[in-house]
């Protein structure tokens, strides 16, 4: 069980490798420009919606960067609920 | 819990930051206890006293004074990178012979034995980079 | 600090050697866990593999040669190093004359790797 977070695009290699590695049982929280993976009805998500993984994007970083058509499945979250993440999961993996 | 942050990012570059600083704000407030934020490479401009936002912006530097000021936090920063970034507390500015320090007092400079430390006393330890 | 005190930890390192800081800092940080006594096991995904290079020679441009410096990890008892088997593949990397033992994971084997850890330091 480990919880990853995505800062970077979905161009990224740090994108490419997460989607390498995570698994269904992980947990995925998208923030600064991994928001842009949470467009729906994009590669991106479509393949995030693909691993199984349960999905968030942090809700000011998807405001600020103007992702408001979240794709399915994909969970906003405020810091609050990022922190009630990482009660659940013991480890983090910071992808950037 | 017991966390510890490690934050790897510049206050100057995107939102990682100030994340990681709001972070820290929501896990005091759901009753956790913070053991240390540890700032390496370019997240030790984090330290910065003299840093000055555009009208209108903030930068993570006001977030991290702001929560310095609020909570009695160990933020420490890594020597190594401090000194390469140029922020120096009064004893290494005298020790390399520079005009001023260049951190606020709020922050501690020190050695990755902190961070190891950090790893070793928490049950939770966040990175945030980029 | 308690030698107790032990939680395992893992580095995940994905940068380049020179690109920028964070490979110097990863490895310091790798060496400073060694010299407390905290036990610490490394993971090179995707670029982080060209860490590993051999024959780095950073003299000329004022850096501090990363590869030489994790060939001395098995020093400081960092015996336990893991690499990207794709991305060794796809730098063509021959590791099996790198001073550093190292262990090649598929994806699969990565996820299970690290899902076996108290602590990862991603750099």
């Amino acid at each position: 069980m480990i919880l990853h977070t995505l800062n970077a695009s979905p161009s990224s290699a740090a994108f490419s490798e997460c989607l390498r590695i995570i698994d269904a049982g992980d947990a995925l929280v998208l923030m600064g420009d991994g928001a842009y993976a949470a467009l729906a009805n994009t590669d991106a998500s479509r393949a995030l919606q693909c691993t199984g993984a349960a999905l968030y994007v942090l809700a000011a970083d998807a405001q600020a960067s103007g992702v408001s058509d979240v794709a399915d499945g994909v969970g906003r979250i405020d810091m609050d609920g990022l922190v009630a993440l990482t009660e659940d999961f013991p480890r983090q993996q910071a992808w950037y | 819990m017991i966390y510890s942050l490690l934050v790897l990012s510049s206050p100057f570059s995107g939102h990682c930051s100030r994340s990681a600083a709001a972070f820290a704000q929501s896990a005091i407030a759901r009753g956790h206890s913070i053991h240390r934020i540890f700032f390496l490479d370019a997240g030790t401009l984090a330290s910065s006293a003299n840093s000055v936002s555009a009208q209108g912006e903030q930068s993570a530097v006001t977030d991290w004074a702001e929560l310095a000021g609020q909570h009695d936090i160990d933020l420490v920063i890594c020597i190594t990178s401090a000194l390469k970034h140029g922020m120096l507390d009064q004893a290494e500015a005298d020790r390399h012979e520079r005009s001023s320090a260049t951190i606020s007092r709020a922050f501690t400079v020190s050695g990755l034995g902190q961070l190891v430390d950090a790893c070793a006393s928490s049950d939770r330890l966040i990175t945030f980079g980029g | 600090m308690s030698k107790t005190d032990k939680k395992t930890v893992l580095m995940v390192l994905r940068h380049s050697p020179y690109g920028a800081g964070l490979a110097k800092a990863a490895v310091d940080t790798a060496l400073a866990s060694a010299a407390f006594e905290q036990p610490i096991d490394l993971l090179f995904i995707g670029d982080g593999v060209l860490q590993l290079q051999p024959d780095q020679d950073s003299h000329s441009k004022g850096m501090k040669n990363v590869g030489r410096q994790l060939a001395s990890l098995p020093l400081y008892d960092i015996n336990h190093v893991y690499v990207d088997a794709q991305a060794v593949a796809r730098y063509n990397m021959d590791l099996s004359t790198a001073a550093v033992v190292t262990r090649e994971l598929d994806d699969n084997e990565m996820h299970q790797l690290m899902s076996g850890y108290d602590h990862l330091l991603g750099f």
